[in-house]
């Protein structure tokens, strides 16, 4: 909170406010730290030394473990689907959201309201309850079992036109107007204006998708039955239940878990600041 | 400011021009989303199994015997529980976290780095994590609650414990996504409030509850919503820690629906429990859309 008003409270009042504050933060910090630390432990670990509780490091670490997940397993297969199949819908999704809402912001027509309405209606319903009939237009398409199936199904993100749609509205319209009054069409308008004014709201967009759709695993899943198709949480996950492997090879899991989460957590530490501007500074909430 | 100009904008957009700018997107909404909404409201009234090529419409018949099935009820309630465990931790928790971290110190980066770390984590990758964690034997929790003097539990394998393991797992992955969004409200409370109300000597807990936490309430409000809404939908933690089980000990409307449609192919009866799932949903959406149109002058 606020220390400046609270200096007036007494010393040991102060010491043990502050005290607590690092007890608390730490104590979260540690929780929520230890299942990453725990994994890369684990990972490092002997097929005997892993099932011996008493035992917390290993004595040498097994790097062969890591090695062997990257050089001798399907999971650097299951990142690369995963990372060109989010990249891929991600531009789409920019592309087609950009432009919706282009369309919300700048352009005049009579529905442009009720548009907005239908795209609002959709934003909060569970997605899981489209998954039966979306399966079956798969489907009939013949898209089951591919990465087009993937990548058409997920071409728009609702999310994302909000985001988008917020930015936009901080431009002032005049701006978009004069370009249009020396003979700029309303393409060049958005991706020459629009856009670079509101590069931020781009740069989270997609990095939050690109996450999204990267470790999505409910909707990939049932709709990839062949491993040359499986994104990564699919990928992991038969990896982890695959015969034998499920409580005896725990340390070679957790390689394939550390291998899969360390490189997001190192993008994520050269990322924060635009995740956490899509979550806490452009929703538009007012508080 | 020309005559011009105030003509220019009078006029509409010509509809090549709107459909170009709105096809694009509105295409895909259609067929991937509104299309599959209504399709699964009528599928909820037809007897279809997937194999088949006919049904036959049965009108009611899939929500009568959902509301006869103790199986929806056990669900229904599972779900009340996971979303009522998830969300008073997460919110809490978060909101301690924010206050603590509003202002920054030296290291306050690295711990909000790691608060927020599980959130861009896969859900399956720390899933299996945790499940490792939570083995019974040779697990690091039980380790843990034997050296602390007590008893082991059976976590995940139990269906006392289930439930409760997949919750920790769920507010360990969400709460640094609540606590950045009460960084962001904390942030932006008017510091003339708390100048004012330190003329009136509000200080400490004071200052919290007359001042910060009715500033901040809307984003309370908004979180909790989409909190509610996130725990309706979860399934990939279920999914990997316990998938449904001990007994159907964790199996909230969503995984009953995945179960039903996708392992049962009773395509009736699992639209119909995605029909109340939206209007769960719905529900919960107009009411975050009514009260905060009525916050928005606040």
């Amino acid at each position: 909170m606020n220390t400046r008003y609270s200096d007036k409270r007494s010393l040991p009042v102060r010491v043990l406010s502050l005290l607590g504050k690092i007890l608390i933060l730490g104590t979260a910090s540690i929780f929520t730290a230890f299942p990453f630390i725990w994994m890369i432990i684990s990972s490092l670990k002997t097929k005997a030394e892993i099932l011996n509780t008493d035992i917390f490091l290993p004595t040498s670490p097994q790097w062969s473990n890591i090695t062997g997940i990257i050089f001798n397993s399907p999971i650097p297969k299951y990142i690369f689907n995963s990372a060109w199949v989010s990249l891929v819908i991600v531009a789409l999704q920019i592309v087609t959201g950009a432009m919706l809402a282009y369309a919300l912001v700048f352009l005049k027509f009579r529905t442009n309201k009720l548009l907005f309405t239908i795209v609002m209606g959709t934003y909060m319903l569970p997605v899981a309850a489209t998954y039966i009939p979306s399966y079956i237009i798969l489907a009939d398409w013949h898209m089951l079992d591919s990465f087009r199936g993937l990548i058409i199904s997920s071409t728009v993100s609702i999310f994302g036109i909000f985001l988008l749609r917020q930015g936009f509205m901080q431009i002032p319209k005049g701006l978009v107007e004069a370009a249009r009054m020396d003979g700029a069409s309303h393409w060049r308008a958005l991706w020459e204006i629009v856009c670079p004014m509101t590069k931020s709201s781009f740069i989270t967009f997609g990095l939050m998708n690109f996450i999204s759709t990267y470790n999505n695993y409910m909707w990939p899943s049932l709709i990839t039955k062949t491993s040359d198709y499986f994104l990564v949480s699919q990928g992991l996950r038969a990896f982890f239940i695959r015969d034998g492997a499920y409580g005896t090879e725990w340390a070679l899991v957790m390689a394939a878990s550390a291998v899969v989460v360390v490189p997001l957590l190192v993008l994520f530490a050269f990322t924060q600041k635009w995740f956490i501007n899509g979550i806490g500074g452009e929703t538009g909430i007012k508080g | 400011m020309s005559k011009k100009k105030t003509k220019y904008k009078r006029r509409y957009d010509s509809l090549p021009t709107v459909l170009l700018f709105v096809l694009p997107a509105l295409i895909p909404l259609i067929v991937f989303w509104i299309y599959p909404i209504l399709r699964s409201i009528y599928l909820s009234f037809t007897n279809w199994d997937y194999i088949s090529p006919t049904y036959k419409i049965v009108w009611f018949k899939n929500y009568a015997s959902l509301f006869r099935n103790p199986r929806f009820y056990e669900a229904l309630w599972h779900t009340v529980v996971f979303t009522a465990g998830t969300l008073f931790p997460t919110i809490i928790l978060g909101l301690i976290l924010a206050l603590l971290l509003v202002k920054n110190f030296r290291g306050s980066g690295i711990v909000k780095f790691i608060l927020f770390s599980p959130w861009i984590t896969p859900t399956v990758a720390i899933s299996i994590v945790w499940s490792w964690i939570y083995k019974v034997d040779g697990g690091i929790a039980n380790t843990i609650l034997t050296n602390l003097g007590m008893s082991p539990l059976k976590w995940i394998n139990s269906s006392d414990t289930a439930m409760l393991s997949v919750i920790i797992v769920t507010i360990w992955k969400s709460l640094g996504y609540s606590m950045i969004f009460y960084l962001s409200a904390l942030e932006r409370v008017p510091g003339e409030l708390y100048e004012a109300g330190a003329l009136d000597g509000a200080f400490g807990w004071r200052q919290f509850v007359d001042i910060t936490l009715p500033s901040i309430s809307p984003t309370t409000f908004f979180l909790s919503i989409i909190t509610m809404v996130n725990s309706l939908q979860a399934y990939d933690q279920i999914q990997v820690l316990t998938q449904g089980g001990p007994a159907g000990s964790t199996r909230t409307l969503l995984y009953m629906y995945y179960q039903l449609g996708f392992q049962e192919f009773n395509m009736g009866q699992a639209t119909a429990v995605a029909v109340v799932m939206i209007i769960l949903t719905a529900g919960l959406s107009l009411i975050q859309f009514k009260v905060s149109e009525k916050w928005v002058h606040y």
